[in-house]
């Protein structure tokens, strides 16, 4: 799973790319997961109402 | 609490702030990403080359070396090498000469629009050949077709030969224009796509060589 | 179209008048990009046609210019079409506006005629300066890099002043937000440097984020308005739906800048998150498709149980081409795109015809389409028709462009299948290579029916042109009897 790092110049990005898809399920996870909060808090808020 | 199954997914407020938010972040994230990889393409110095130090995008100087092109079984893929010194155009430049003819080079390429017929770094117009290694194409080496029809012993004479004169020199009945290209610009021209040629494209493009006992010994068309 | 500006049913709505300007200018463009696109195929097929005259690099050149330029004028256009229904404000500091255009118009037109007549330079910082940059889509040399941008801000003043004063409706906050965007990135492409990777990097900047980021946030913005007004869709329902467009248009959209940076010297790491947020772009063009047919049926559904019979549609050619739109995005620019964004797939494919074959549906059906619509929607309020129904000639204009442009992607697809296979796959992409896939004879095939299926979009265009002239006469004409 974990593979040897192979781009030329090591980077926290190039860091993150160990392997098939970690990098870019780690980008899409943390730019999802927020809207969780904002669902909650809408929530709350039409609840007030 | 009256309203208990009120949806939150057709609420205007929940997807304005989610656009927000996302648009916002992947902003961010961009920008950090360009950061990152403008320290990575950014060019490299001559000293650079002279310690070996690999670099995405090499010192213009690198037209003072031998490059190749050959399968690295790490990465998986084609990456250029770089070798020996080689003179070119019959001298060794210096790191302000090769600066300075890179510099001529890059503008000519942009002011007689190569890329409105050909793709450079596989980018620009399919109507002419990719010139990403062009550089390394067995056609221009010696004994190939190319170097052989413009009558020069070399890589850069016959490159800059073609580009002066390139309709005297019919490779297709799709010839290349006259673009009134100098002697110094077809120079210029010939050191700029020694420059790209060992540019580290990620192994584009793939499989520029023949036969399958080169691909497999890890050696190239390239020389 | 050609209706006096200074007589049409909304005379004095500077906003609209100036909408029309520019969607006339959009049109003759328009006409420009389909005539150089006609010659660079004819030398695909006679490579001696006009050969150190006129050279495939001149017409390819004004060709893609003229693309970029006639839509940019007609999004200009339509900005300045919607100003007033919008905002409930008749528009700010609009006579500069005016002035700006007739100096973009003028500036343009010099750049063409440079273009053309004076075509290449020396390998000097005056070429870059005053002919032409050499950056594809962006040739535009640097003098008039600085005029567009003055003439842009003169604009976005107008928009943003108006908006500012005016109402803020939810369509209008994305346009103002989203045209900030779009013409602050092509300042991304307005330096020189000798580095090509970095040259790329930037060059991208403008080209992706434009056409895969913000211009289609700014159709879909337009398509709001056009359903509000077209067949009388709830803005709730259309605000709702735009706010998750953005979201998904940029949350794919931005990061997938990364798939055009898997080979120009970037770093590997790019391969992954191009290809998977590439990947997602298709996303938002199948809700924007299928929004816009459920809006039509269910407007239609509710005249139906009020018992009113006809159709909703106020203006029958515009929303053709607004369907056309949904589902030519979809098609264009999501499926075409989808082929050949994986690194696996690109490698191979990277700068072939296949690369021209999803440029022209993409540029088709994700732009052209709406623009086209919006031009008859000024149409219809030039003349204050209520209704303005297709006639044969609006009928003729969409089938035969679209199936033109259609068959010319067919063309292009098996084109660039053979060239991928032949030249990438077999011979490794060489000099030789090169050469021995363009002669081989099902490459050559492909591009002749390009050329035939370019002469047909022309065709259509002619149509288009035709009906555009008339179309307004005989509805107000239909009207009045």
């Amino acid at each position: 799973m974990f593979e040897p790092f192979t781009d030329v110049v090591p980077s926290f990005f190039g860091w993150l790319n160990q392997g098939p898809l970690t990098l870019t399920l780690f980008l899409h996870t943390i730019i999802i997961l927020p809207m969780i909060w904002i669902y909650f808090d809408e929530k709350k808020k039409l609840n007030k109402k | 609490m009256a309203n208990e199954n009120v949806s939150v997914w057709t609420s205007i407020p929940f997807w304005r702030r989610s656009a927000a938010w996302v648009t916002g972040f992947a902003t961010i994230l961009l920008i950090w990403l360009t950061f990152d990889t403008l320290g990575q393409i950014s060019m490299g110095t001559d000293a650079d080359l002279k310690n070996g130090v690999k670099k995405r995008v090499p010192a213009p100087t690198v037209i003072n070396y031998h490059i190749d092109y050959k399968m690295d079984a790490k990465r998986g893929h084609e990456v250029p090498v770089i070798g020996e010194k080689q003179l070119f155009f019959g001298k060794e430049w210096s790191e302000k000469e090769a600066a300075e003819l890179l510099h001529l080079g890059k503008l000519t390429s942009q002011a007689k629009n190569c890329m409105n017929c050909h793709t450079l770094l596989g980018n620009g117009a399919y109507y002419a050949p990719d010139l990403t290694k062009a550089w390394l194409d067995p056609a221009w080496q010696k004994g190939g077709p190319l170097q052989a029809m413009t009558g020069k012993n070399t890589v850069e004479e016959a490159m800059a030969e073609f580009l002066q004169h390139p309709s005297q020199y019919p490779t297709h009945a799709r010839m290349m224009p006259d673009l009134g290209i100098t002697a110094e610009e077809a120079k210029g021209l010939v050191a700029f796509l020694k420059h790209m040629s060992s540019i580290d494209t990620n192994g584009f493009p793939r499989n520029f060589s023949k036969t399958v006992e080169q691909f497999k010994t890890g050696g190239t068309n390239a020389h | 179209m050609l209706t006096s500006i200074k007589t049409n049913s909304f005379a004095g709505n500077k906003g609209k008048e100036l909408g029309m300007m520019y969607f006339r200018v959009a049109i003759v463009l328009f006409g420009a990009q389909l005539l150089m696109g006609l010659i660079a195929a004819i030398q695909f097929l006679a490579p001696g046609f006009l050969f150190e005259l006129f050279d495939f690099s001149v017409a390819r050149m004004v060709h893609i210019n003229a693309l970029v330029v006639w839509m940019l004028y007609a999004m200009i256009g339509s900005v300045y079409f919607m100003l007033s229904d919008e905002t409930g404000h008749e528009g700010v500091g609009l006579g500069l506006g005016k002035l700006a255009f007739w100096v973009l118009t003028a500036a343009i037109t010099v750049v063409v005629l440079v273009y053309i007549f004076i075509q290449v330079g020396s390998g000097s910082e005056a070429t870059i300066w005053f002919i032409n940059e050499g950056r594809e889509y962006i040739e535009a040399p640097r003098w008039a890099d600085i005029g567009i941008v003055v003439v842009i801000l003169v604009f976005y003043w107008n928009v943003f002043a108006t908006y500012m004063k005016g109402q803020k409706t939810g369509i209008m906050t994305v346009m103002v937000a989203n045209l900030l965007a779009l013409a602050g990135l092509y300042l991304a492409g307005m330096f020189f440097t000798d580095n090509i990777s970095m040259d790329q990097f930037w060059w991208w900047w403008v080209i992706h984020l434009w056409v895969e980021a913000t211009w289609e946030v700014f159709v879909g913005t337009l398509a709001a308005y056009a359903l509000i007004k077209i067949i009388g869709a709830k803005r709730e329902i259309v605000e709702m739906w735009l706010w998750i467009e953005v979201l998904m248009l940029f949350g794919s959209g931005i990061l997938g800048l990364g798939h055009h940076y898997f080979w120009i010297g970037t770093p590997e790491y790019w391969w992954e998150i191009g290809a998977l947020f590439s990947a997602l772009e298709p996303v938002p063009l199948v809700a924007m498709f299928v929004h816009v047919l459920y809006d039509w049926g269910k407007e239609q559904g509710i005249a139906k149980g009020k018992g009113e019979t006809g159709s909703v549609i106020t203006n029958a050619p515009a929303m053709a081409w607004i369907v056309t739109n949904a589902f030519g995005n979809f098609l264009g620019a999501g499926i075409w795109g989808f082929f050949h964004t994986l690194p696996q797939v690109n490698i191979y494919t990277h700068g072939s015809q296949f690369t021209a074959a999803h440029g022209h549906l993409a540029f088709f059906g994700a732009y052209a389409t709406i623009l086209i619509g919006m031009m008859y929607m000024g149409i219809q309020y030039a003349y204050g028709a209520k209704r303005l129904p297709s006639t044969f000639k609006s009928k003729m204009a969409i089938f035969l462009i679209t199936f033109g442009v259609v068959g010319m992607t067919v063309a292009l697809t098996i084109a660039g299948y053979e060239q991928v296979l032949v030249e990438r796959a077999e011979l490794g992409a060489g000099w030789n290579a090169f050469f021995t896939a363009q002669e081989l004879p099902w490459f050559v095939q492909a591009m002749v029916w390009r050329a035939i299926m370019g002469v047909v979009t022309l065709a259509g265009f002619v149509y288009l042109v035709w009906d555009l002239l008339t179309i307004g006469k005989v509805a107000k004409a239909a009207q009045t009897a």
